[in-house]
């Protein structure tokens, strides 16, 4: 009999918080969720807000075990929505969430204009259109928006989406209030809504540099969601990143068989070649460059940014990282794509340097 | 549906999303009360109970006051059956998780079982059960839903069930009146089922009092013209139902005056006159939102609100009361606030579910190995 000994696979009281759901048993629900509606729409027996509702749960199962055919799945469920239901609001917010999730920003920023014609929603086309607008950096206007939303009606997800902005803008202060308050009116049982939370207030201190408190926020995440791949994976980045090494590719080696995301590879490849392990991280490196080349040619403005992270680092190919880099760039002008556009710039420059030398 | 997708928070997390309660003599052993409660509408095999979650029956006496406004005035003492569910265990590596539960009434007792096992756990004067089932609720719910659109009866023979072969996890409990109640208590009493996130801060998630009261009662917006905008059910959710606070109480009183007024109105005749403040006569029973029962009756199949009636016209009940797991709510519902019984029994075409309840323990009939796919049905107007 294998047991959960894990306190943090048995649901309980953390951190003084709310308890939640056992993380491995919010998934199982998820999946039955998923299971039940996926069972009704293969037999055409959905309306169209179940086949949206499958679609998001789908989303959002390929967000926790970073899944991507999960993403495509709910792409291309959501292009066919829109065009069995092209007058339907619901349909096409649908298909605006799985753009915007393959960085099709401008498309999506058109559904949501065609979604609010049509009448949909108000505060739900706004909360999509400002997640939009961060995404590509208009910090500004995502305010206005996330500002309204809040003054409106001061929720969990209200308050968290005001505080991711605040924090990927730099505004840590204001971010740090905001992502306790957005906690404190949390109501629910399941953890994956606090997991994101964690992860988001990890990355904004990650960003700062301060990985100490990244680390600490990426454990409260794996506490509430033990199979939350994004979080195991930024777990592995920092602890490398600290010398623990062998914890790191302990975590990593999980997420290459149940994730087919290539950055785990690649993160895999980085820390074994630092440790001298050549072989098994050229093998690592070859997995990932072809799930970039193949992800890249499918969704060009999704992967480009982490590719061009690949290829400056495990992948060694600046050039290849400075044409993703502009790439990602043209989608969105946020600082991390500058920064990567610069960083593949001098990195091509030392390269030419080298081969003059 | 019954209270199936009761609202934002339901929707997002259906391991709180209370479908129903059920609440009636045991047709097995005379001298012993059910009570069923149910959860996770459409759940497939991977369905499990929160371990962070409080799936509890609160029991309370109620008496009928004479000559007063028809309402039943509730007692203080409280009886409560309270499931905690434990994290899951793997017994092989890939096999399905398993779950232990346990049962603890306010009185002491405690039974402990494992989900899904058919002979639950016993204790003296309790036997508890939880796991997978199908769903017992039957009701054609978009033709009801139709019937709010077009704001014309929509409801045709056969019905479409929403709810037919699907499944869900159910809690039962079967206890000994006399041991838990004592002689002195009852024979009335008020049930309603809550999920509830216990602890220093208790938080209630959901709870559920009569069937349709969210979907049918509460849930259109567009006839009340105080709160149009507002989706009142996660809030009533939230209520204690033995003492609704005062904070929303005029937004449900406006709600359910300008809900139960509406349904009153589709066979063109007046059969519930509102009071000179525009108040309808059953706003205040129903905003008591718990089901009734007397447990010195025995076992109805159909006696779902026949106490209330009684209430209303100022009769002795003859029933049980509470409500059965074969019981057409629906039917009674929708005929009470159409045409308050003066006129023939309205039916919404579906009349039960496609295997009746047992009369043995858990009485929940087994799940559907092979749930149909729902019906898509047109909500346009033209019907």
């Amino acid at each position: 009999m294998t047991g959960h000994s894990d306190p943090a696979a048995t649901g309980g009281v953390i951190d003084g918080e709310l308890p939640t759901t056992a993380g491995v048993l919010a998934l199982a629900n998820l999946q039955a969720q998923i299971d039940g509606q996926q069972r009704m729409a293969l037999a055409g027996g959905l309306d169209v807000g179940g086949r949206a509702e499958l679609i998001e749960l789908v989303a959002l199962r390929g967000h926790i075990l970073g899944c991507i055919a999960d993403y495509e799945w709910a792409q291309a469920r959501a292009e066919q929505l829109t065009h069995d239901r092209p007058a339907d609001g619901a349909a096409l917010i649908a298909r605006a969430r799985a753009r915007a999730t393959f960085h099709r920003f401008t498309d999506a920023l058109g559904d949501l204009d065609e979604a609010r014609r049509l009448g949909a929603d108000p505060p739900v086309v706004d909360a999509e259109h400002a997640a939009i607008l961060q995404a590509v950096g208009r910090y500004d206007e995502a305010l206005t928006f996330m500002r309204e939303a809040v003054k409106r009606r001061a929720d969990f997800a209200s308050v968290a989406a005001l505080a991711s902005l605040c924090a990927e803008s730099g505004d840590v202060a204001t971010a740090e209030h905001l992502f306790d308050e957005s906690r404190d009116h949390y109501r629910g049982v399941s953890p994956i809504p606090l997991a994101q939370l964690y992860f988001r207030r990890a990355q904004m201190w990650l960003a700062q540099g301060n990985l100490p408190r990244g680390h600490s926020w990426l454990s409260a995440a794996h506490r509430r969601l033990p199979a939350y791949a994004p979080a195991q994976g930024h777990l592995a980045e920092v602890e490398a990143a600290l010398g623990e090494t062998d914890s790191a590719i302990a975590r990593l080696h999980p997420l290459t068989i149940s994730s087919d995301d290539p950055d785990y590879p690649a993160q895999l490849a980085r820390i074994l070649s630092e440790v001298g392990r050549v072989e098994e991280a050229r093998e690592w490196r070859a997995r990932a460059a072809a799930r970039y080349d193949e992800l890249v040619t499918r969704h060009p403005e999704a992967f480009a940014d982490h590719a061009a992270e690949f290829w400056l680092n495990a992948g060694a190919d600046p050039h290849r990282a400075l044409q993703l880099a502009r790439k990602n760039l043209e989608v969105r002008q946020t600082r991390r794509a500058h920064e990567l556009l610069a960083h593949a710039t001098r990195a091509v420059d030392g390269a030419r340097a080298a081969g003059r030398r | 549906m019954s209270d199936h997708n009761s609202g934002p928070r339901a929707l997002a997390d259906p391991v709180v999303d209370i479908t129903d309660v059920y609440a009636f003599p045991s047709p097995e052993q005379p001298g012993f009360l059910v009570l069923v409660l149910n959860v996770f509408p459409n759940a497939e095999p991977a369905a499990l109970f929160s371990d962070a979650v409080d799936y509890r029956f609160r029991l309370r006496p109620v008496t009928i006051p004479r000559g007063t406004a028809p309402a039943f005035a509730v007692g203080e003492k409280e009886y409560t059956f309270s499931f905690r569910f434990a994290g899951p265990v793997e017994h092989q590596a890939g096999s399905p998780l398993a779950q232990e539960g346990t049962c603890t009434a306010s009185t002491g007792q405690t039974a402990s079982f494992r989900v899904n096992d058919e002979q639950g756990g016993k204790a003296h004067g309790l036997r508890a059960f939880a796991g997978r089932r199908m769903d017992p609720f039957f009701f054609d719910g978009v033709r009801a839903a139709q019937t709010i659109m077009t704001r014309q009866l929509a409801f045709v023979s056969p019905g479409d069930s929403r709810q037919y072969r699907q499944n869900v996890l159910s809690i039962v409990v079967e206890l000994d009146i006399a041991t838990t109640f004592g002689a002195d208590a009852g024979p009335l009493f008020a049930v309603v089922g809550e999920t509830m996130i216990p602890g220093p801060i208790t938080v209630r998630l959901e709870r559920f009092g009569r069937p349709l009261m969210k979907s049918v009662v509460l849930g259109a917006k567009d006839f009340d013209t105080v709160n149009r905008d507002l989706d009142i059910r996660d809030l009533y959710n939230q209520e204690d139902p033995y003492n609704l606070g005062p904070t929303y109480l005029g937004a449900y009183r406006a709600r359910m005056n300008a809900n139960l007024g509406f349904w009153d109105g589709l066979d063109h005749k007046t059969d519930w006159p509102p009071d000179a403040h525009g108040t309808h006569p059953l706003t205040e029973l129903l905003l008591a939102d718990f089901m009734v029962i007397d447990v010195s009756k025995p076992y109805a199949e159909d006696s779902y609100f026949e106490i209330e009636r009684a209430l209303l016209n100022g009769a002795s009940h003859q029933t049980c009361g509470g409500r059965s797991l074969n019981d057409d709510v629906a039917d009674t519902i929708v005929t009470t606030l159409v045409n308050a019984g003066n006129g023939a029994r309205i039916s919404d075409g579906v009349d039960q579910q496609a295997v009746r309840a047992s009369r043995t323990f858990p009485y929940l009939v087994p799940p559907e190995l092979n749930p149909p796919a729902k019906i898509e049905l047109s909500l346009d107007k033209s019907g």
